[in-house]
């Protein structure tokens, strides 16, 4: 165990020293996502003005609660991607060649990915959290059933996505087309996931194809139990959905460093999947 | 329990497929390795010796881990390098030429300390370990610089020092001193020697055969992926059938002077070849486990050609992997 | 010119972005796609009363739609002709390139035809993709229609050139595009009117020509916005014509500092 402490310090350096004092931090985790989040906000205003709109949504009622509902999304969304990046910039380690040295070693490949994905996600996300929590406090915004709901809002929001940096970490290390995953996870992640629509505005086969993100189910969480007074009763649901995506993107990592590795293995090729 | 790296009957075959058009299409498997018996002791200096694509670093693939074999076992210090795969990645290191396997971004100093955690080295340890190499290579002054600004030579030290960094019981060389110059090579050369002085079991594989040589006590010569010979450098060396080469080049054709030659080969059931040389010149290689250089002048002399080209080789290394892996090579 | 025109669609054959591609397609389809879905599912299939007030049609799809694609257009053209010379410098072929007596000028219009031809092909899919998804698109005026493609092109290459110098004294082009992009997104009114925006951000819009090509585009493709595009028109090829002229002003110097940046790396 402790072992797999020093190898998720050592990934942790190694974060750092690419992301700590980068200008694209600052822009991509804080700055494009704010630019985005005022389009958005505009880009919907005249639906949620229309007359019928606070029937269906009462959020669409009040600007402030809707700015709030998309901001809790652009959030969310922002450590998600933040792991997707992390993962196509692990992926990368193939190339240069720091991959063999890794496999070379006796470390706990499991810890490596876990470790890497936690860093990413601190090093990348500390920014736009704090400003987000300094922003709903200034706008006083936050509408919460008991203190204790913050802490399950942030860890609806940090496990499962370090569960998910794991499993895009083992993912994209062997893949062929890291930048087409890339891609992939970037624009649809956020439409299927409900960042910028109440989940009930999107179509039974979305929402069907955003159940399997976890992104989706932390969103839930993390509105609810900050905007809408829900307690754990509420929630739970979406909790309980979301601790099975957490242990089975766990699994899923788990195996696909053992099928790759083995693969590589045989193979001696490093691009398996 | 036996000490030191054994191989036995170790084969590792690549699936070969390849794609053509859409479809992946099976075509005749490349083995790599071919029951390969080789032992790397500790406290000295094993060499692995083959031409391009004989197997080498395939087989230092396996040794570390980073390929499962297809057959055959391999055991360090007794224990098999597929069933207890972790442990073995505790004994073990590696080094490359190439300079790769060190992160740009980070520094030396944080390089060293990185890998020392996911090694596990005993933190007290660690923090020691990592002064000590840096001053081992040489990267003590610039142990603060990120390694992108680094010259070759220096991330090859690192590279180094990397391979260093949990105290290996076994250290795989493969090719460590490819693209470094003369006096960092040597270097290099007088560290190997100091480790397997201090007890360190050390594979090397090098194609400049001086290396091998000066360090290695036992070496192993492979083609094809099979062992073909082994024995001390010197063993090897004497091996060879064809031992001193005469090489000459006369200024004009004579047929006279080719047919004193072709029978002067007869005599002492030498290897003749005859060709001519990059000026159109003719050129006479001739091969026997003495030196014939005495006899072939005089004969050459005797007809009254001129001789404007004349070297002879002593056995070497070089030979003996060329002679013994490559019957074909020699006959050019 | 003509040379420069083959050679970029060589290339572009060769080694053309399609990840890049499905990815700018993506972003214009999911927010044509999260428009839609609010519209339908909570607006009711209705938008509100300052919707109409700022653009004069209730048309809420189709002006989506056509900003969507028309931020397509711009970000594939600045992609392409901004990032061109970016990319023969880091490619080593800049140096070559200004040692050629080829002047700057035909060289970009050899860049932009190029990159016209392939961004049309993007932008169609594009609306065809919205038409299958159900938004219907008009186009009263085919002729302002046309004025405001060439008022976009002017406007995008002038934005590009500035933007060019400004990525080759950075030495850098990610995060000067996508702030670029981002910003506009907000800034220009592509998918919402830019009355929304608080004044000084009002402002800011108004100085880039990408704004006023909007307003040709909106005068063309949206019905009941009786507005005479004209004089928007007019004020797009100024500001874009004094653009490309700042720009071509500060490239030498960027180009420059770019070279004297590879020489000492
Ligand atoms: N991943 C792989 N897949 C298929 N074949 C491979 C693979 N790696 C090596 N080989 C083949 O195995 C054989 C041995 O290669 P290896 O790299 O071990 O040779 P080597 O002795 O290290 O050569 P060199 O002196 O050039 O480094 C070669 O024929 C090579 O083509
Ligand atoms: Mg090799």
């Amino acid at each position: 165990m402790s072992h797999a402490l020093r190898v998720v310090a050592a990934e942790a350096l190694k974060q750092h020293r690419r992301l700590f004092g980068q200008p694209l931090v600052l822009f991509s985790m804080l700055l494009w996502p704010l630019l985005t989040l005022a389009a958005t906000y505009y880009t919907v205003l005249p639906v949620m003005e229309s007359a019928t709109a606070s029937q269906r949504w009462p959020v669409a009622a009040d600007p402030r609660r809707l700015l709030a509902f998309l901001a809790a999304g652009a959030l969310a969304y922002t450590f998600f991607f933040s792991l997707v990046q992390s993962a196509w910039h692990f992926s990368f380690e193939r190339v240069s060649g720091t991959l063999e040295a890794l496999f070379l070693s006796p470390a706990n490949r499991m810890a490596l990915v876990i470790g890497n994905g936690a860093a990413a996600l601190t090093q990348n996300a500390w920014l736009f959290g704090c400003f987000a929590v300094a922003a709903a406090t200034a706008a006083d915004v936050l509408d919460v059933a008991h203190p204790g709901m913050y802490v399950v809002a942030a860890l609806a929001l940090v496990v499962p996505a370090v569960a998910w940096g794991a499993f895009l970490n083992s993912l994209l290390i062997f893949s062929r087309d890291s930048a087409f995953l890339y891609t992939l996870l970037d624009d649809p992640l956020w439409f299927v996931a409900g960042v910028r629509l109440p989940l009930f505005a999107l179509p039974v086969w979305i929402k069907a194809v955003g159940v399997a993100f976890p992104l989706t189910s932390s969103l839930v969480v993390l509105r609810g139990a900050l905007l809408d007074r829900a307690d754990l009763g509420d929630l739970a649901g979406a909790l309980g959905w979301l601790v099975v995506l957490t242990v089975g993107l766990f699994l899923a990592a788990s195996a696909l460093l053992r099928l790759g590795e083995a693969r590589v293995q045989r193979t001696g090729n490093l691009q398996v999947f | 329990m036996s000490t030191g790296i054994v191989t036995t009957d170790l084969r590792k075959t690549f699936p070969a497929r390849r794609w053509q058009g859409w479809r992946r299409r099976h075509v005749a498997p490349v083995a790599a390795v071919d029951g390969l018996s080789l032992r790397v002791p500790p406290g000295q200096v094993t060499g692995l010796l083959g031409l391009n694509g004989a197997g080498k670093t395939t087989t230092i693939r396996i040794l570390s881990t980073l390929l499962r074999p297809t057959g055959g076992t391999v055991t360090v210090d007794g224990l098999d390098v597929v069933d207890h795969a972790r442990e073995v990645r505790r004994r073990i290191n590696v080094i490359s030429g190439g300079e790769r396997m060190v992160y740009d971004r980070l520094t030396a100093r944080e390089n060293l300390w990185y890998f020392g955690q996911l090694y596990d080295v005993p933190r007290a340890r660690l923090r020691t370990r990592v002064g000590e190499l840096l001053d081992l290579v040489g990267l003590t002054e610039a142990a603060q610089l990120p390694v992108e600004r680094y010259s070759r030579g220096m991330r090859q030290r690192l590279v180094i020092a990397r391979g260093l960094i949990n105290d290996p019981a076994y250290l795989l060389l493969d090719e460590p001193t490819l693209g470094l110059d003369a006096p960092i090579a040597h270097q290099l050369r007088a560290l190997i020697a100091q480790l397997a002085a201090d007890g360190v079991g050390v594979l090397l594989t090098s194609h400049y055969l001086a290396e091998v040589e000066q360090l290695c006590r036992h070496v192993y010569l492979i083609a094809r992926g099979s062992l073909v010979a082994q024995g001390s450098p010197a063993q090897l060396a004497g091996q060879t059938v064809r031992r001193h080469t005469v090489r000459l080049v006369l200024s004009v054709a004579d047929p006279a002077v080719t047919a004193a030659l072709r029978a002067l080969a007869a005599r002492h059931d030498a290897e003749l070849i005859v060709d001519v040389d990059d000026g159109g010149r003719p050129r006479f290689a001739l091969r026997h486990p003495e030196d014939l250089v005495g006899v072939v002048v005089t004969a050459v002399v005797q007809r009254g050609a001129t001789i404007v080209g004349l070297t002879v080789t002593p056995p070497t290394l070089e030979d003996a992997i060329l002679t013994l892996t490559d019957p074909a090579v020699m006959a050019r | 010119m003509g040379a420069t025109f083959v050679r970029n669609w060589r290339i572009t054959l060769r080694a053309y972005p399609w990840t890049y591609f499905v990815g700018t397609l993506a972003t214009g389809v999911l927010t044509i796609g999260v428009s839609l879905l609010a519209y339908r599912a909570i607006g009711g299939g209705r938008v509100g009363a300052s919707f109409t007030a700022a653009t004069g049609s209730a048309d809420y799809l189709g002006y989506v739609t056509v900003g969507a694609a028309a931020l397509t257009f711009v970000t594939r053209m600045v992609l392409w002709v901004a990032k061109a010379q970016i990319t023969e410098y880091r490619e080593g072929t800049l140096e070559s390139q200004l040692l050629t007596p080829a002047r700057r000028l035909p060289y970009l219009v050899g860049v932009t035809a190029q990159a016209l031809s392939t961004t049309a092909v993007e932008v169609t899919v594009l609306v065809a993709v919205a038409s299958a998804l159900g938004v219907r698109l008009s186009v009263p005026d085919p002729l302002v229609l046309l004025a405001a493609m060439v008022a976009a092109t002017v406007a995008v290459v002038g934005m590009s050139v500035p933007l060019s110098a400004l990525m080759l004294a950075a030495g850098e082009a990610h995060i000067t595009q996508n702030t670029l992009f981002t910003a506009m997104a907000l800034l220009c009114g592509f998918t919402f009117p830019t009355s929304y925006l608080p004044a000084a951000a009002r402002w800011l819009g108004e100085a880039l020509p990408v704004t006023w090509a909007l307003r040709v585009l909106r005068a063309a493709t949206l019905p009941g916005a009786d507005v005479d595009p004209w004089p928007a028109f007019a004020v797009c090829l100024v500001l874009g014509g004094a653009y490309l002229l700042v720009g071509l002003s500060i490239l030498p110097p960027a180009e420059r500092r770019a070279l004297h940046r590879s020489a000492r790396a």
